[in-house]
């Protein structure tokens, strides 16, 4: 196996076109050495980027949130303006695995490994992020429910890289993610759910966003049954609502962390305990500065 | 513990590093089906490719001359599957190659075919008509089979208040030690065999490698072992490593990957059947007891273990009428093997289960209803022992008592509810076993220690070293203890069984009583002169202190070496019967566990807010090792009680790694975990704790979870997800009760 670094993204892109199908990127490597290891993937090119400089920042611009790719999932949970305007989202990534994995792990490998199990996807997706990627064509976008299709498996084509992930940033947003474990507080998500939320001054919502992870092979957000709350308030009722046809909808899968049965009650519960939360007592905590 | 910095930081010397001159390195091909005819195993890819020096197989160990079947009880086991596999993960290759890589590139182009035949997975299953047969020599899949007949069973039966009957499962689980098994051999000659294992029991696996090569030269050495928990007790992996070296004339080195230590040894699951009679008082008349262990594909110890449900089945209670049947069974798993608590904590699920729910039905506190049939002196057990020395009053007094006041209901969420259970276990240590300790005192007037007690991070050493420091009233810190290795260090059946701090250190009291003997007929002539020996010397008749170098110098002796042993007689013979009278066991391992729940009722998430073991110590040697035993004890069997299960679908284990098979981690562990010694100074005898709280911890567990919502759990683990079942079961049926 060949062991290669970019010094640049076009530098990148230029040795992934050498070989498309046998190269792979890496950055922490959390995910791709234990596939390798595993014998799932068998690349014969590995091309290191984390020298590329300029992928680590986080910025805000026009109301949009920019995590650089090569951003540690510890960093992006760290950061003070992803805390302050999206704090789902660091919620989300100060959860991922543990500290090490965190301190090696990428914004955009968690995002191109689109790992079933992983936290920081179904936020992406209910706060309605997207990838930015760069490929020999030049630079395109997807949005990351559309560039997540299924188990490890994205939109991303051989050649192309991603670099950076754009959270739209709304004036007084309330988000959440909260993570369900049925077994250890140190396993994977059984279920979990991100929401967010815009309440007019009336209190009545102008939009919420819910996304299950965890309990299907991509992200779900039933934007349909979430849309039917626009200019009502979010109340008791309407939370159950929600939280009966998210539980209705949701064809989960089985794992060790629960049966199909189990995943539907538990995004019941949960989806209730995420919208309860944003406008309960403590709703200060999950919203955005106005 | 005098280690656990180095243990932490990983500089402590462990049989990981061992890498003798030349040594080459083994990868396993390992059975993909469960239970098949061996068919043509093509071997000639993998041996053309690079570094490749052999590929082994069970016909080559067999076409050496050498029988390839060991085992502690029966040589069931082949080194490499011979003619039949027995369980996924059976080993039916061994490539050997110049590294650990190219080996493993290797194995991936070994062709096995198999010839599959019908599989039996669950011991449920295992003696039903028609099951599938694994051994011819073993029919009905028996792995052991013991029966107990104490008294009038079916008078007492008749005569009843009330009778009781309930099934509990426990299902297969893992040791999962933080190191994994490794092990180096090297003929250094065709008669001596040299191995380096991370062996709990070197002489164990010495006698094991011995008989199968027919050559009593055979030299067993271990370092420090990062855990074990019984994973480790008995030989295992030496006799494939030890074949492969003959046959590949390399010395070769073996370490499990994670998944392979899955595939190796497991803890035995256990379904037990308990049918007990009770007089309107509650106390206990009469006891069925149906014990069913699932022992794998082969005995390792099996055979004798299954008795372990007759003499501790009955728990730590006055039952004047027993009748018992205990058996394991062959099934197409994972061979399962000595576990800490082994073979216990299934039967202490269920006697205890059963007895919260006996105190339920009549209206009796459950801590009353076992103060009313706890075991005390004088009382016969079930085995027609009288007994004595029973503690249970204080160890169930000191496990409240530490719990402290019962946690408040007033939870911020309206979801959660609190409970509280107490249990009690009662265990029989190895007997008959035997140990043997050498002290030898150097010219230079150094200290060392013979004794093949292994240091697994449970304190062995730094004990042994006390015991040794206090026979000799020397500094502890300057005994010296050198790599264990059976040509030096004598026998020692185990360590295991919560042993060791007695076998050893009984051992060791008779090696410093030879020792001072022979000391003093050096320096004062006369074994018998009684001098008292402090400080690496002895102080003369006139009073004047000489050290142990200029003794030996004096006398122009080279070292002086005391002898001591450890042995102990009874025990029960396979034919169920007390072996010379007995006794059932050296002594009774006494303890018991208490834990405090908060239950989500919408998720049926258990969390443990509070929790302590017990232990009867005898006479606690060193009470923080004490603490952190019974600590370690109620961390595990947190893990048995609420995660932890072998998954098998389609004869396949599906969770062979530590995302699927959960173990506890810190995060889930209640803030602070009490700990209660029990001591009896009065009799001075000292009892091992390494084990005497853990088979409780799953009782205690589910007698919380009763005591919180009121399901009563008869299946292990209590996942979130069995109890919301539950609990919707309860709901369901009190609705149709009220629509009545």
């Amino acid at each position: 196996m060949q062991y290669l670094r970019a010094r640049s993204v076009e530098d990148a892109v230029r040795i992934l076109g050498e070989d498309p199908e046998g190269t792979k990127i890496i950055a922490g490597g959390t995910a791709l050495v234990l596939m390798v290891r595993n014998g799932l993937v068998r690349p014969e090119r590995l091309v290191d980027i984390t020298g590329i400089d300029g992928l680590r920042e986080v910025t805000l611009t026009d109301g949009v949130l920019h995590l650089g790719g090569l951003l540690p999932m510890e960093d992006a949970a760290l950061d003070g303006l992803v805390r302050t305007h999206v704090p789902a989202l660091a919620t989300a990534f100060s959860l991922v695995g543990n500290i090490r994995i965190r301190n090696a792990g990428t914004v955009a490998g968690n995002v191109v490994e689109a790992d079933y199990a992983s936290d920081p996807p179904s936020v992406l997706v209910a706060l309605g992020a997207s990838v930015e990627i760069f490929g020999k064509d030049g630079a395109r976008s997807d949005s990351v429910e559309d560039f997540i299709q299924g188990f490890y498996t994205t939109t991303l084509g051989p050649g192309e890289l991603v670099t950076g992930v754009r959270v739209p940033v709304v004036a007084g947003r309330r988000s959440i993610y909260l993570k369900y474990r049925s077994r250890s507080e140190e396993d994977r998500p059984c279920v979990g759910v991100a929401a967010a939320l815009d309440l007019g001054p009336d209190g009545a919502v102008l939009r919420c966003e819910v996304a299950i992870g965890a309990a299907a092979a991509r992200p779900q957000r039933y934007a349909d049954v979430t849309a039917a709350l626009v200019g009502r308030p979010l109340d008791g009722n309407a939370i159950d609502e929600v939280a009966r046809a998210y539980a209705d909808r949701i064809d989960p899968m089985e794992d060790q962390r629960g049966t199909a049965w189990y995943r539907r009650r538990m995004v019941a519960v949960h989806v209730r305990r995420a919208l309860g939360e944003l406008v309960g007592p403590d709703a200060a905590r999950h919203e955005a500065p106005r | 513990m005098p280690d656990a910095r180095e243990r932490v930081v990983g500089t402590l010397p462990m049989v990981l590093d061992v890498r003798p001159p030349g040594v080459h390195h083994a990868v396993v091909v390992r059975s993909i089906v469960p239970h098949a005819r061996l068919g043509a195993i093509d071997v000639s890819d993998a041996l053309g490719m690079p570094g490749v020096v052999a590929v082994v197989t069970g016909q080559d160990i067999v076409a050496s001359g050498i029988d390839p079947h060991f085992g502690a009880m029966r040589a069931d086991q082949p080194a490499i599957a011979v003619d039949r596999v027995r369980y996924a993960g059976e080993p039916v290759a061994v490539v050997v190659a110049t590294d650990r890589w190219r080996a493993r590139e290797a194995a991936m182009f070994v062709e096995v075919e198999y010839d599959e035949l019908a599989f039996v997975v669950d011991e449920r299953e295992a003696d039903a008509p028609g099951a599938p047969q694994l051994h011819d020599a073993y029919p009905g899949n028996d792995c052991g089979d013991w029966t107990l007949e104490h008294g009038d069973v079916d008078a007492a039966f008749a005569g009843a208040h009330r009778v009781y009957e309930g099934t509990f499962r426990t299902p297969p689980a893992h040791h999962v030690p933080m190191e994994t098994f490794v092990a180096v051999a090297d003929w250094v000659s065709d008669d001596r065999l040299e191995i380096w294992t991370s062996a709990q029991s070197p002489h164990a696996v010495r006698t094991g490698l011995a008989t199968m090569f027919g050559t009593e030269d055979v030299s067993v050495r271990t370092l420090n072992l990062g855990g074990a928990y019984g994973a480790k007790g008995q030989i295992r992996i030496e006799p494939m490593v030890a074949c492969v070296a003959r046959i590949a004339g390399v010395p070769v080195r073996f370490e499990l990957d994670r998944d392979e230590v899955f595939a190796t040894i497991a803890r035995h699951a256990g379904t037990v059947h308990l049918r007990t009679a009770v007089d309107s008082d509650g106390r206990f008349l009469a006891r069925e007891i149906d014990v069913v262990y699932n022992a794998g594909a082969y005995a390792i110890t099996s055979p004798f273990a299954a008795g372990q449900g007759i003499t501790r089945a009955p728990g730590p209670y006055l039952i004047p009428n027993v009748r018992a049947r205990s058996r394991a069974l062959y099934t197409n798993t994972v061979p399962t093997g000595p576990f800490r608590g082994a073979m216990t904590g299934q039967l202490t699920f269920a006697y205890e289960l059963q007895l919260e729910e006996i105190a339920a039905d009549l209206g009796i506190d459950a801590l009353e209803l076992r103060r009313r049939n706890m075991i005390r002196d004088g009382d016969t057990y079930a085995t027609g022992e009288v007994m004595e020395g029973m503690h249970y009053e204080r160890i169930l007094d000191g496990l409240v008592a530490e719990l402290g006041p019962r946690p408040a209901s007033d939870d911020s969420s309206a979801t959660v509810r609190h409970g509280r259970g107490v249990a009690i276990t009662l265990k029989t240590t190895l007997t008959p076993s035997r140990t043997e300790a050498r002290l030898v005192v150097g010219s230079d007037g150094t200290v060392t220690v013979h004794a093949a007690a292994t240091e697994m991070g449970q304190g062995a050493t730094a004990t042994i070293m006390l015991n040794v420091a206090h026979e000799l009233s020397m500094d502890p810190t300057t005994v010296r203890r050198l790599a264990i290795d059976t040509d030096r260090d004598p026998f020692d059946t185990a360590t295991g069984s919560s042993r060791t701090t007695f076998s050893t250190g009984v051992a060791l009291h008779g090696a410093a009583l030879d020792l001072r003997r022979k000391l003093d007929a050096l320096a004062a002539g006369d074994v018998d002169a009684g001098l008292e020996h402090r400080d690496a010397g002895l102080i003369l008749p006139d009073g004047a202190w000489r050290s142990y170098a200029e003794v030996l110098q004096a006398a122009e002796v080279d070292e002086v070496i005391g002898d001591g042993v450890f042995q102990s007689s009874g025990g029960w013979t396979p034919e169920g019967q007390l072996r010379d009278g007995g006794p059932s066991t050296a002594h009774w391992h006494q303890g018991g566990a208490a834990v405090d729940v908060a239950v989500d009722v919408e998720t049926g998430r258990v969390r443990v807010v509070g929790a302590a073991g017990a232990a009867f110590a005898g006479v606690a040697l060193d009470r923080t090792r004490v603490d952190q035993q019974n600590v370690g004890c109620v961390i595990m069997g947190l893990g048995h009680s609420l995660y932890e299960e072998s998954v098998y679908d389609d004869g396949q284990l599906t969770n062979p790694n530590l995302s699927d098979y959960m173990i506890p981690s810190i995060l889930d562990l209640p803030e602070r975990i009490g700990s209660v010694i029990i001591e009896d100074l009065e009799h001075g005898e000292v009892h091992g704790v390494g084990e005497m709280a853990i088979p409780a911890v799953p009782a205690a567990v589910a007698a919380a979870i009763r005591d919180a919502v009121g399901v009563s759990l008869h299946d292990l683990p209590f996942t979130a997800e069995k109890v919301l079942r539950a609990l919707e079961d309860q709901a369901e049926a009190s609705s149709e009760g009220g629509g009545k």
